[in-house]
C-alpha cells in the first residue's frame, strides 16, 4: 500500500514539472497542489483553448497567486470612495481546499479528472456552496480555489475575445485604427 | 521657524495650478513661484505599465499613497491628495459647457448668472484645449460655435461607437466623440501617444491622457516653479493691520510639530471645491471670525456640481465590448431649453458596455455551469444584441444652505476638523426632479425604440453629485459672492481662488475644462497685478 501510494506521488510529481512553467515559493502551492489545479482546469475551463492554453491558464493563475501582495490598497473608488486594502494571501485556504477536493475525489473513487462529469460538478457545487461563491467575482476573490482559477481566465481578456470570436484585445496594447473596424475573427 | 519667500505662493497642486503657472510663467517670466502640495510627488511614469497591470489583475489603487488618511473629508468623491490632484485619473473628459450656463438667471429666471461673458469665457476654452491637446470634433449645433480648432481631431470612434452612433442617432439627437484630453497618434508636451489600454480613469501606461505630474516635472525642470510637496497648509495669516495676506502656514509630514511660513506678494488657493474653503473657514482670526474671504459669509455654500441619471438599454445591433469602453458620445441637443417650454437641461452620453453579458457560473436553472457549458452559455447571451450604458447629467442648481461646514466630530492629527459638505438643491431644481426624470426616461426610452431596444433597468438619480464645483462663488456683488470673476477675494486684494471653487453653478457637463479655463483666466490678471 505504502508503495503503491510513494509511485502515485512520484508519479504525480512528475506529470506537474514538466508543466511548471511559474516557479513557486514556499508559502504558494505545492507542485502537487498545482497538478490537481491542472487537473480540474481541464474540467472547468474551455476545451476550445486546447490543454496547452488550460495549461497557460493556471499559469497565469499561479503567477497571479505569487504576485499578490496583502495588505495593499485597493481601487478608492469614485463619487462615494472608501479605504479598502486587500486581504491575506489566499494561498494557505486554496491548499486545504484542494487537499479537501483531492480527497472527496479519491472517496469518489480516484483522480478528480477521471471521475464522471456528474460527480465533479456535485464536488464542485458542493465546494463552491460551502466556500458561498455564487457568481464569477469580476477577478479572483479568495473564496474558493476553483472559482478563482475560473474568474481568472473567464474575465481575461483573451476569454473575452473567445467568447466573441473577435480580436478585441480588451485592455491590451492596441493601435487605435484597429478597434475602428469591426474585430476580426479569431485565428485570422 | 523655516520661511519660504516667492512673489506667488500657490496652495494646492492639481490640474487648475499646473495650468496657471505655466501660463503665469510665460506672462512672466523670472517670477518667484511656489507651489505647496498637501500630498506627495508620485514622479514614476515608468511603473506605469506595472500599476496598471496589477490594477487590472488585483483590482488595486495604482497610484500608491495618494491621499492622507486623517485629511479626508464627507461628501468628498475622490480620496486624491497628491501633486496632480484628482487629475492624476480622470477620464481626460474636455466638454465645454454652454452660454446658458452663464445666463440661468437673465434666460430663465434661475439660480445665477456668472459675472463673465461668454466670448470671454470660449477664448479661455480654445486656450485650455491647446495646452490639454484635446482632441475633438466641432460641434453639430450651431449654438457652439468655436473661435477657435481643436489642436486634434476627435478620437476616432471605435467600431462600437460608430454601431451606436447610428442606433442614437435614430432618435433624433445629434452624436459627438466626447472632446478628450488624450494625444492621439503622437506624443505631446512629454507624454506618449494613446496606446488604448483603456484604463484612463486609473492609470494611462502611456501617458497619452494628459496628466498634471507631467507639467509640473517640465515646470520644476525649467526652475520656473518650487514645488514643496507633503506640506499642508492649515492656516492663512493676515498681514498686520491689514486685509492682505501676509503668510501662509505649511506643515510637513514629517515634521508635524514645525511650522514653516510662506511669504509671498500674492497668493492662490488652487486646492479645490473641497480644501479651498475649507483653509480660508480654518483661517478664522478676531478680524475675520467667519473665515478669511468671508464677510459675505458665502465661504463654503453653493456647493454645486450636478446629478446624473443612468440607465441601460439593450440593442438588436453587435457591438464587442472592450474595444474602447472610456470612450463616448456626447448630445448637446438639450444644452439649451427653450424659454417658453419647462425648465430642462443636461448632457446625453452613450457608452459601450458589457453589463449583462459577463460570464456567469451557473444557468438560469441554477445548474452549476463548467467549461465548455459556461463558454456557450456566455456565448449565447454575449452574441445577442448588445448591452448600451446611458447617462445624463442635468442642471441641479445649489441652495444656499448647500454646505461644507467644519465637522468638529472629525479632526486631523493637528485637531482641525474637517469638511463635512452637504450638497442641497434650490427650491426650483428640487421642484422639478420629477420631471427630469420624466424626461431623460422618456429620451431614454425613444432612443432604445428607435434601434428596436429597451431599457432594462429603470433609470435612476445619482446618489451623488458629479464634478463637484463651488464654495467661493464668483460675483460681483461682495453681499453675495466670495471673489470676483477672475477669482480675487473681494476681501483680500493678494488673494485669488481659481478653478472650481469659484463656479456659481456646475453646468450639465464634465467640469475640468472649465475649471481650467477660468484658472487660465485669473492668470492673465495676476500677471497683471503681480
Amino acid at each position: 500500500m505504502k508503495r503503491r501510494r510513494a509511485i502515485q506521488t512520484l508519479a504525480s510529481a512528475a506529470a506537474a514539472l514538466p508543466l511548471l512553467r511559474v516557479p513557486l515559493q514556499a508559502d504558494e502551492l505545492t507542485a502537487d497542489q498545482a497538478f490537481v489545479l491542472r487537473d480540474v482546469a481541464a474540467t472547468v475551463l474551455p476545451s476550445a483553448i486546447g490543454r496547452r492554453g488550460q495549461d497557460e491558464a493556471v499559469d497565469n493563475f499561479l503567477r497571479w497567486i505569487r504576485d499578490y501582495q496583502e495588505g495593499v490598497p485597493l481601487s478608492h473608488g469614485y463619487g462615494e470612495p472608501r479605504l479598502v486594502k486587500s486581504g491575506p494571501s489566499p494561498t494557505p485556504g486554496y491548499a486545504t481546499q484542494l487537499a479537501a477536493l483531492q480527497a472527496a475525489a479519491k472517496a469518489k473513487g480516484g483522480r478528480f479528472g477521471a471521475l464522471p462529469i456528474a460527480d465533479r460538478r456535485a464536488l464542485l457545487d458542493e465546494a463552491f456552496k460551502a466556500a458561498d461563491v455564487r457568481n464569477l467575482s469580476g477577478r479572483p476573490d479568495g473564496k474558493h480555489v476553483v472559482a478563482d482559477l475560473m474568474s481568472h481566465y473567464f474575465r481575461s481578456s483573451g476569454a473575452n475575445d473567445l467568447c466573441y470570436n473577435a480580436r478585441i484585445g480588451r485592455n491590451t496594447y492596441r493601435a487605435i485604427r484597429v478597434t475602428t473596424v469591426r474585430p476580426q475573427p479569431l485565428g485570422r | 521657524m523655516p520661511v519660504h519667500e516667492s512673489d506667488v505662493c500657490v496652495i494646492g497642486g492639481g490640474i487648475t495650478a499646473a495650468m496657471l503657472i505655466e501660463r503665469l510663467a510665460e506672462l512672466q517670466p523670472g517670477l518667484r513661484i511656489t507651489v505647496i502640495e498637501a500630498g506627495r510627488s508620485i514622479f514614476d511614469r515608468e511603473n506605469r505599465g506595472t500599476y496598471h497591470r496589477r490594477a487590472l489583475e488585483y483590482g488595486e489603487h495604482p497610484w500608491h499613497d495618494d491621499y492622507i488618511e486623517d485629511q479626508q473629508a464627507k461628501g468628498m468623491i475622490s480620496m486624491t491628495m497628491a501633486v496632480g490632484g484628482q487629475a492624476l485619473h480622470w477620464g481626460g473628459a474636455c466638454n465645454r459647457f454652454s452660454e446658458e450656463d452663464l445666463r440661468l438667471k437673465s434666460m430663465y429666471g434661475l439660480s445665477d448668472d456668472w459675472p463673465l461673458e461668454w466670448n470671454e469665457l470660449e477664448r479661455c476654452y480654445v486656450e485650455a484645449e491647446r495646452r490639454l491637446n484635446v482632441a475633438g470634433d466641432p460641434s453639430p449645433y450651431p449654438e457652439d460655435r468655436r473661435s477657435g480648432p481643436y489642436p486634434q481631431q476627435a478620437m476616432p470612434l471605435s467600431y462600437n461607437l460608430q454601431v451606436l452612433k447610428k442606433w442614437a442617432e435614430q432618435s433624433g439627437l445629434k452624436f459627438s466623440p466626447l472632446p478628450l484630453s488624450r494625444n492621439i497618434d503622437k506624443p505631446f508636451g512629454g507624454r506618449g501617444a494613446c496606446g488604448l489600454y483603456d484604463t484612463c480613469g486609473d492609470v494611462c501606461p502611456t501617458g497619452a491622457r494628459y496628466s498634471p505630474d507631467y507639467t509640473y516635472q517640465q515646470l520644476i525642470a525649467a526652475k520656473k516653479v518650487t514645488l514643496h510637496d507633503r506640506m499642508l497648509v492649515r492656516k492663512l495669516v493676515l498681514a498686520e493691520g491689514k486685509d492682505t495676506i501676509a503668510s501662509a502656514q505649511g506643515y510637513h509630514q514629517d515634521r508635524p510639530n514645525e511650522i514653516t511660513e510662506y511669504r509671498a506678494r500674492m497668493f492662490v488657493l488652487a486646492s479645490g471645491q473641497c480644501w479651498s474653503p475649507h483653509v480660508l473657514l480654518l483661517s478664522a482670526s478676531s478680524r475675520f471670525p467667519n473665515g478669511l474671504a468671508n464677510r459675505s459669509g458665502m465661504v463654503g455654500r453653493y456647493m454645486n456640481g450636478h446629478k446624473f441619471i443612468s440607465a441601460q438599454a439593450t440593442i438588436d445591433e453587435q457591438t464587442f465590448p472592450g474595444q474602447n469602453m472610456t470612450h463616448s458620445l456626447i448630445s448637446r441637443e438639450h444644452f439649451r431649453c427653450a424659454t417658453d417650454r419647462p425648465f430642462v437641461r443636461h448632457d446625453t452620453r452613450v457608452w459601450e458596455s458589457s453589463a449583462g453579458k459577463e460570464p456567469r457560473l451557473r444557468g438560469a436553472d441554477g445548474r452549476l455551469l463548467l467549461g465548455d457549458e459556461l463558454l456557450d452559455e456566455w456565448r449565447s447571451r454575449a452574441r445577442k444584441g448588445s448591452s448600451v450604458r446611458l447617462r445624463a447629467y442635468y442642471d441641479s442648481h445649489p441652495s444656499a444652505e448647500s454646505r461644507l461646514t467644519l465637522d468638529p466630530a472629525a479632526k486631523n492629527r493637528y485637531g482641525d476638523p474637517m469638511p463635512k459638505i452637504d450638497r442641497q438643491l434650490d427650491a426650483a431644481s428640487q421642484a422639478r426632479e420629477g420631471a427630469t426624470l420624466a424626461h431623460v426616461t422618456e429620451l431614454f426610452e425613444r432612443m432604445a425604440r428607435a434601434g428596436n431596444g429597451r431599457l432594462v433597468s429603470k433609470p435612476s438619480n445619482s446618489t451623488y453629485w458629479d464634478h463637484p464645483a463651488g464654495g467661493c462663488r464668483m460675483g460681483t456683488d461682495p453681499s453675495t459672492s466670495v471673489c470676483d470673476s477672475f477669482g480675487r477675494t473681494h476681501d483680500h486684494e493678494n488673494l485669488f481662488v481659481i478653478g472650481a471653487p469659484t463656479l456659481p453653478t456646475g453646468g450639465v457637463t464634465n467640469g475640468t475644462l472649465t475649471f481650467v479655463a477660468v484658472s487660465l483666466r485669473s492668470a492673465n490678471r495676476i500677471a497683471e497685478v503681480s
